[in-house]
């Protein structure tokens, strides 16, 4: 049976979940390693909707490398689950990326990112996205 | 009874209480997504009923996102079909109660007659209720095309 206590720590945690959420949204665009160095899992497997894939340490190369240029992100958030120390989050975002090899690109995705509770703080440990079918660039 | 003696018997019986509780390991995650892309496969939609977690949020390439009761329509309508259905476990974080698996899974989908390869990574969250591992999540995305040479 749920305890008082885990429902409390549970309530801590997703509302802990979903400001690293947005923290980490603003932080690629913003190309802030040390936040991202902070909120992203040493595992982390990033999957551009595109299929292209990314280690933390690559994610965050090239971001500060400015190989991809977030503009601007704008994310809703469809749902947020919490399973133990697993949190699952499943949202939509409006996402205006360039880089140096390309022109601006506005993108309409859909994504998934799973989160991991360790050392006291959530760090999203994978991503995947899919380009939605009202999106300018297919 | 005194507290120590209490605490003896309490450390004593720990170990039968976890043989009454069998947790996940990461062979029976590994099992249990084999299984679910196995009964994808052969549309068994019973399986499918028991693999699947009743808050199932199951995402494919085409970026929409389907709940248990429209996915197991989908399989018994025959909307969802596929002549092959091939996964690859890449790899597995394994907590108390719940799993994560990535990998790829290189799929021939069915549909108005025709056969499509759908090649796609896959992210896949089990949690593990009523003694079984059962799927809360599955999102894809397209595998990036290999360069035409």
């Amino acid at each position: 049976m749920m305890s008082i206590a885990s429902f409390a720590k549970d309530g801590v945690r997703e509302a802990a979940l979903k400001a690293a959420e947005i923290t980490r949204f603003e932080a690629q665009v913003n190309a802030d390693a040390k936040v991202l160095g902070n909120l992203l899992d040493d595992g982390l497997e990033y999957t551009h909707s595109n299929g292209d894939l990314d280690t933390k340490a690559s994610f965050i190369d090239s971001l500060v490398t400015g190989k991809r240029d977030y503009i601007s992100s704008v994310a809703t958030v469809d749902s947020v689950r919490i399973f133990g120390d697993v949190g699952v989050i499943r949202g939509k975002a409006r996402v205006t990326v360039s880089g140096k090899d390309r022109q601006p690109q506005d993108l309409h995705i859909g994504y998934t990112d799973i989160w991991l509770w360790k050392d006291g703080r959530w760090q999203m440990t994978a991503w995947r996205s899919m380009r939605m079918p009202d999106s300018p660039v297919k | 009874m005194s507290h120590p003696r209490f605490l003896l018997l309490l450390l004593a019986s720990l170990p039968l209480i976890a043989l009454a509780s069998p947790r996940g390991d990461e062979d029976s995650a590994r099992a249990a997504l084999q299984a679910r892309f196995d009964a994808a496969l052969h549309a068994d939609v019973a399986a499918l009923d028991k693999l699947l977690a009743d808050d199932l949020e199951y995402c494919g390439v085409s970026a929409t996102c389907s709940t248990k009761a429209q996915y197991l329509e989908s399989v018994r309508s025959g909307t969802r079909k596929f002549r092959s259905l091939v996964p690859k476990v890449e790899r597995v974080t394994l907590f108390a109660d719940s799993a994560v698996l990535t990998g790829k899974v290189y799929a021939v989908s069915i549909g108005d007659g025709t056969e499509r390869n759908v090649d796609a990574y896959f992210l896949v969250v089990l949690a593990w209720r009523d003694d079984r591992w059962q799927m809360t999540n599955q999102s894809s995305t397209l595998l990036q095309p290999k360069p035409k040479t």
